[in-house]
């Protein structure tokens, strides 16, 4: 069965687009996220990719014509050389498929396609061509990687210390070395190597929180009574941040080698707090889901994260998070960007503030907005827009069932 | 309507052409020149009047030499040969017709549409081709310019094609010139000229700059111009030709010097100046198309010009003007074309200078690297030391590689001496897949060849050569 294949949304101001070229041409067999097309607005050039392994089956738009945001261009559909793999593809096993996708080709295999000082040394230092970044032609090792390697990992050898426990250091007072738990540690390099990899920036707003709160007062109980579940002020901040991340889809974008990879989904990270470190159990589909549907994920996540039940899967994926500071009485913070992803959003505490409206200085529940963005793939004013979006419904929630 | 359209059959066009069909693209192919028979002629400059007439030239007369001067050296006395040179012409002429025939059957097999005549691109879609005086529009998908390029002429020395030649003049004369003159010490001057003094004529080459092959590494540049001096070519630096005057009975050429004026005086004067794009009059000024100040077609690195569907490719682009770099361009914008993915490494396209010996070069040279503070160490190997070199009588000359001074990846390889071209192309070849140095000294090569210099120079570059003394780190 075929499937539509559309043009990205487009930003705001980008009227229109170009189809500058087809990289794959009909019929051509194509891998799930290869770039397939790739559009020329007056302000970026935007890459369709494939939404699944398959072939365009046709192609509605050739190289040079117009077309609109979101409008169909091609059509593509699911090839399978055995009906096995077609069953399979259509009951997605999401982790075993990741399991298999990444089951490594036999060393032995792989080591014999190495140039000939590239194998002796990984021998010599006991590596497989997986612990080394490849950069030779056809996947090769070459000796540039390895020595590349070696050099890095006896940069950061000397750091390694093995002693462990109470121990007295050099000015005779006491001291407690620990060895830091996966969690933290998988925390401290990811949270590094974001800062190192990333050109991050922070962009700040504000939101009166008052009509929101005057919609939980009224509302909330029969809320509760009625779904079972709290009415938060998580719920508005997700739907929010799924309106906004249609509307630039930049920013639920991510940057992959050279690639800009769009997501048609929008998958919400929640940054929870538990006794071991900070997780981010991811919300899927958000796009679908109803305040309800949000408010008890939410719920959820946070239960199985108390139980320590959470699992790899449930902290996968994830194209924008959004982070709560607010309850520990965080004012104003700037988060760190969970990656690949492009952005987050991050929440703090609703302060009684005094403000201006109408010319008049009035009592408000305030909220500061943070917004981290990685400034490789946006660019400022985008991502003014965007948290600007959230503070707009945020203020006027009948925003969020209009989907304006 | 056809999908490409290539301006242009010399190895970029007809390459482009041949592959475009290969890959089902509907292609035609136009070629405006025609020989001295009035007969289309395929194959553009390298197989008319460049690549393949010169090695045919070089060839003969190296044989010659060889049997002059170096039978008596492995004790074969033979009476003085004797020249024929219209013969020899013509053994080059057949060579020439059997290679552009060659073209021709291989445009027919693939079934690519050659059509003859003037070509001028009108927008992206239409090429209008001037046939027998007569305007016909061409409608194509895509427009491939490959039209190559013309020997430069400068004004103190008018070419007659008599007595002052371009590279097509060198290629045709009738008798050896007793003296010749020849401006500019290029690949094309160095190779014609050595023609011509194996044959028999007196060579004074004079070289506007004060350096010699400057592209070359510098210890190759200074190794050439020793040897070539040794073999008779004279060669000049620093000589700005001023006038040049045809009489009765000879040339006069007047030169500037650092130290005066210099005049010389032969029967023959070839200009050499180097090449220039071939662009006047391609496109319609409504095409969108514009040249750069020295008359090339700006491209990006896809060879892709500012309007969309027309590329450019070959000599008519930035990039060294080479037959091997114009038909990759070729094969890499037809394969875009039909949504292939196809990229050329520039740093990685050799350069050669087919004397004897051959001199040949890929990636950076020394200076190169010391410029932009890459370290690096070097290795070389002298084909003194090189049994196979000596065997042959050949050991002039040596290999020289460079690799990365921490990584040990090669930057480049540099050779002067016995089939330095296809030494260095072995050095293309590992440099393609990213190779260290020690990739090529953990290659098993063939003993006895002259391709062990290399696998020796790669091996000193870690100090591990086995035939000569390593240098002490």
């Amino acid at each position: 069965m075929a499937t539509e294949v559309k043009s990205p949304t487009f930003p705001e101001s980008v009227a229109d687009g170009t189809i500058a070229n087809w990289v794959k041409k009909e019929g051509e067999k194509v891998q799930q996220d290869e770039v397939i097309a790739e559009i020329e607005t007056d302000k970026v050039v935007l890459e369709v990719v494939a939404p699944f392994d398959g072939v365009i089956s046709k192609i509605h738009k050739p190289a040079g014509e117009i077309v609109q945001s979101a409008e169909l261009i091609a059509e593509f559909e699911k090839v399978s050389d055995h009906s096995a793999d077609n069953e399979a593809d259509q009951h997605p096993e999401p982790i075993l498929k990741t399991e298999v996708a990444s089951e490594p080709i036999a060393p032995e295999e792989e080591e014999k396609l190495n140039g000939p000082a590239a194998t002796r040394l990984l021998k010599e230092n006991n590596l497989a061509s997986d612990d080394v970044v490849a950069s030779g032609k056809g996947g090769r090792v070459t000796k540039a990687d390895v020595v590349n390697h070696l050099s890095e990992s006896s940069s950061k050898a000397p750091q390694k210390k093995e002693v462990i426990g109470i121990q007295p250091s050099q000015t005779g007072r006491d001291e407690e070395r620990v060895p830091m738990s996966r969690l933290r540690a998988t925390i401290a390099k990811r949270l590094l190597s974001v800062k190192q990899e990333t050109a991050m920036l922070t962009t700040f707003n504000e939101v009166d929180m008052q009509p929101i709160k005057d919609l939980r007062a009224k509302y909330g109980k029969e809320f509760e009574e009625e779904h079972g579940v709290k009415l938060g002020f998580m719920g508005f901040f997700v739907l929010a941040s799924v309106q906004a991340l249609k509307k630039f889809p930049l920013v639920n974008a991510s940057i992959d080698g050279n690639d800009i990879v769009y997501h048609g989904y929008q998958d919400v990270g929640v940054a929870v707090s538990t006794e071991r470190g900070l997780v981010v159990p991811v919300i899927r589909d958000a796009d679908n889901l109803t305040m309800v549907q949000v408010e008890q994920s939410i719920l959820d996540y946070a239960g199985k994260a108390r139980d320590g039940k959470l699992g790899i899967n449930d902290m996968q994926g994830g194209t924008f998070t959004i982070s709560n500071g607010g309850i520990y009485g965080n004012l104003l913070s700037t988060p760190i960007l969970n990656a690949p992803q492009t952005a987050i959003l991050g929440m703090h505490k609703i302060q009684d503030r005094p403000v201006a409206l109408d010319g008049e200085v009035v009592i408000r529940p305030m909220m500061y907005l943070a917004m981290s963005y990685d400034h490789r793939l946006l660019d400022g004013k985008e991502a003014v827009s965007f948290l600007i979006a959230i503070k707009d419904q945020l203020e006027s929630p009948e925003r969020l069932l209009l989907n304006l | 309507m056809f999908d490409v359209v290539i301006i242009g059959s010399g190895p970029a066009g007809y390459v482009a052409a041949i592959r475009a069909a290969q890959l089902g693209l509907n292609t035609a192919c136009i070629e405006k020149s025609f020989d001295s028979e009035g007969k289309s002629q395929l194959g553009g400059t390298c197989l008319n009047v460049g690549c393949i007439p010169s090695k045919a030239l070089l060839d003969s007369s190296h044989r010659y030499s060889d049997a002059l001067n170096h039978f008596s050296d492995h004790g074969i006395e033979v009476s003085k040969p004797k020249l024929d040179i219209p013969k020899m012409m013509e053994r080059k002429n057949k060579v020439v017709a059997q290679l552009t025939a060659g073209v021709g059957g291989l445009f027919k097999a693939n079934k690519v549409t050659a059509i003859f005549g003037e070509a001028k691109v009108l927008n992206s879609n239409q090429v209008e081709v001037l046939i027998d005086n007569k305007s016909e529009i061409i409608e194509t998908k895509n427009i491939v310019i490959a039209s190559g390029s013309l020997p430069i002429n400068i004004p103190v020395a008018p070419i007659d094609q008599k007595n002052i030649v371009d590279s097509t003049g060198a290629l045709e004369f009738s008798a050896v010139p007793e003296k010749l003159g020849i401006i500019g010490a290029g690949v094309i001057g160095l190779e014609l000229g050595s023609v011509w003094a194996r044959l028999g004529s007196e060579v004074t080459i004079l070289e506007a700059m004060d350096d010699f092959l400057p592209m070359a590494d510098q210890k190759v540049s200074k190794d050439v111009l020793k040897e070539f001096n040794k073999q008779g070519l004279n060669i000049n630096l620093g000589c700005k030709v001023t006038s040049a005057k045809v009489t009765a009975k000879n040339v006069k050429i007047g030169f500037k010097k650092k130290d005066g004026d210099e005049e010389l005086i032969v029967d023959k004067l070839i200009v050499a100046v180097g090449r220039k794009p071939n662009t006047a009059n391609l496109f319609d000024e409504n095409s969108g198309l514009a040249l750069d100040e020295k008359g090339f077609i700006p491209v990006n690195d896809y060879c892709e010009t500012k309007v969309k569907n027309i590329w450019a490719v070959g000599d008519v682009v930035r990039g060294p003007m080479l037959a091997h770099k114009a038909s990759e361009e070729g094969i890499m914008v037809v394969e875009r074309i039909a949504g292939k993915h196809a990229e050329m490494h520039y740093d990685l396209v050799p350069s050669v200078i087919y004397t004897h010996p051959e001199v040949a070069w890929v990636g950076k040279n020394e200076a190169e690297l010391s410029e932009s503070g890459i370290e690096f160490k070097s290795g070389s190997f002298p084909f003194a030391a090189s049994g196979r070199a000596l065997a042959t009588g050949e050991s002039t000359g040596f290999v020289k590689v460079i690799a990365d001074k921490k990584t040990d990846t090669i930057l480049g390889v540099h050779a002067f001496g016995p089939s330095a071209a296809d030494i260095v192309q072995q050095g293309v070849v590992a440099m393609e897949f990213g190779a260290s140095a020690e990739d090529l000294g953990l290659t098993i090569f063939s003993h006895p060849t002259v391709s062990e210099a290399l696998h020796e120079a790669a091996m000193a570059v870690n100090g591990n050569a086995i035939h000569i003394g390593n240098r002490k780190k």
